[in-house]
């Protein structure tokens, strides 16, 4: 057991970020198909209803909002950030995969599919963000909740139903886009001696 | 005739000007392009104006030079990126003013970078079998050191009068060997990247290199 302690020691914080950067990568490549595929059926006049990105339920985690403030930002602070994200869409997932097999769109199938692959990125990147989260002390370990009050019945019309979809799927591709970008300024810190990557 | 004549000098509010594009070359700055409408027979000014998620402030356009005619160009500082801009053009003459269509834009989905810089090719040969070694720079402005955009880059070759593209993907790295090339020939090189979530920027202007004549050894021979 001692060995395999040592044995996890050894793998350098760089290639874990990689790793968890990797997971992201594909989480946010996978609610972009996922907007895009309900865009190409979507009503158009339902479309002018849809919530304002405002009111996505992780709205009100203060996060950076260009370069400069990223890059002010500590690492464990950063880290924070993504933890927060990604706990914040443990419930609206389960809500958008059982939602999804009854969905009123041709491409049901295939979205129900891809919120599955995108549930099991999202619990293997926060058990993975755990062990990390873990070796950068308390301040990273910390985490805001954000709460998802937005009930788990997305409505009774069709319309109602794609609406509130399509509003949860473009909330996850901003805080998708966070999590992969915030992780991987953590990745080219911990890697400076890589220039290949950076 | 009279009123073929009248009709051409008719005077009317700007036609609908339409935003075109808009793009971000590196997730710090972007730019958006619009086309006008017709102008009615008269002088005609057009305006860009915007207003951000969360804010009910509208601004106008801060900088119509930098980018060129019929453009806007948002410095690192009016830019902000996971935030809406909900952009409209406004076309205005005595006759009248005439909007165009609204654009919402997130600047996180609208990068492209500028093509590759320094794109290097040499011939190696301090092997048996020469091989092309493609290397380059990301474009300037795009900071990947920090992490804030990664991108990833694709090379294509083509042999001298041929018309096919041999294309290769290279990952993230700033460096490809082509092996095998053909004795004498001259190829042109190009390269171009993607950010991790974005679109690919043009090719690089073309580098060219001419691969020395030489005689690939027969293997069979070394076992005969």
């Amino acid at each position: 057991v001692v060995y395999l302690v040592a044995m996890c020691r050894a793998v350098p914080i760089g290639d874990l970020l990689d790793r968890a950067s990797q997971r992201s990568d594909k989480m946010h490549s996978l609610s972009t198909q996922l907007t895009q595929e309900m865009d190409t059926h979507f009503p158009p006049y339902g479309r002018m209803q849809m919530q304002r990105p405002a009111e996505c339920h992780t709205s009100t985690l203060q996060t950076p909002n260009d370069k400069e403030q990223a890059l002010q930002v500590s690492n464990s602070d950063l880290m924070s950030l993504v933890r927060s994200l990604l706990q914040a869409w443990v419930d609206p997932l389960v809500i958008l995969s059982n939602s999804a097999i009854t969905l009123p769109h041709p491409a049901k199938s295939s979205i129900s599919s891809k919120i599955q692959e995108l549930q099991e990125h999202s619990k293997s990147l926060a058990d993975g963000l755990d062990i990390l989260s873990g070796k950068m002390g308390p301040a990273a370990q910390a985490t805001s909740s954000l709460p998802y009050t937005g009930g788990t019945d997305l409505g009774q019309d069709r319309v109602t139903i794609l609406n509130k979809f399509g509003f949860l799927l473009s909330c996850l591709r901003r805080d998708s886009h966070k999590i992969d970008s915030f992780l991987k300024v953590l990745r080219c810190r911990a890697v400076k001696l890589q220039p290949e990557l950076c | 005739l009279f009123i073929q004549l009248a009709e051409g000098k008719r005077h009317a509010p700007p036609g609908k000007p339409t935003l075109t594009s808009c793009r971000s070359p590196e997730k710090e700055t972007f730019t958006c392009w619009w086309e006008p409408g017709s102008d009615g027979g008269l002088p005609t000014t057009h305006a860009l104006y915007y207003r951000k998620e969360n804010s009910e402030t509208v601004y106008e356009c801060p900088d119509y030079k930098t980018a060129g005619e019929n453009s806007c160009f948002f410095s690192k500082n009016d830019t902000s990126i996971w935030v809406n801009y909900n952009i409209t053009v406004v076309a205005t003459n005595v006759l009248g003013r005439t909007f165009s269509d609204p654009v919402d834009i997130d600047v996180v989905y609208i990068v492209m970078p500028n093509p590759p810089e320094e794109v290097r090719v040499s011939v190696t040969q301090n092997t048996d079998w020469p091989f092309l070694r493609v290397s380059w720079e990301p474009p300037k402005k795009a900071d990947t050191r920090s992490g804030w955009i990664t991108l990833i880059y694709e090379v294509r070759i083509q042999l001298e009068n041929e018309d096919e593209w041999e294309v290769h993907p290279a990952g993230q790295q700033k460096v490809f060997n082509i092996f095998s090339p053909r004795s004498g020939g001259t190829y042109q090189v190009q390269v171009r990247c993607k950010p991790d979530h974005g679109f690919w920027s043009e090719w690089s202007p073309s580098t060219y290199v001419k691969v020395p004549e030489y005689f690939p050894r027969e293997k069979s021979m070394w076992i005969l």
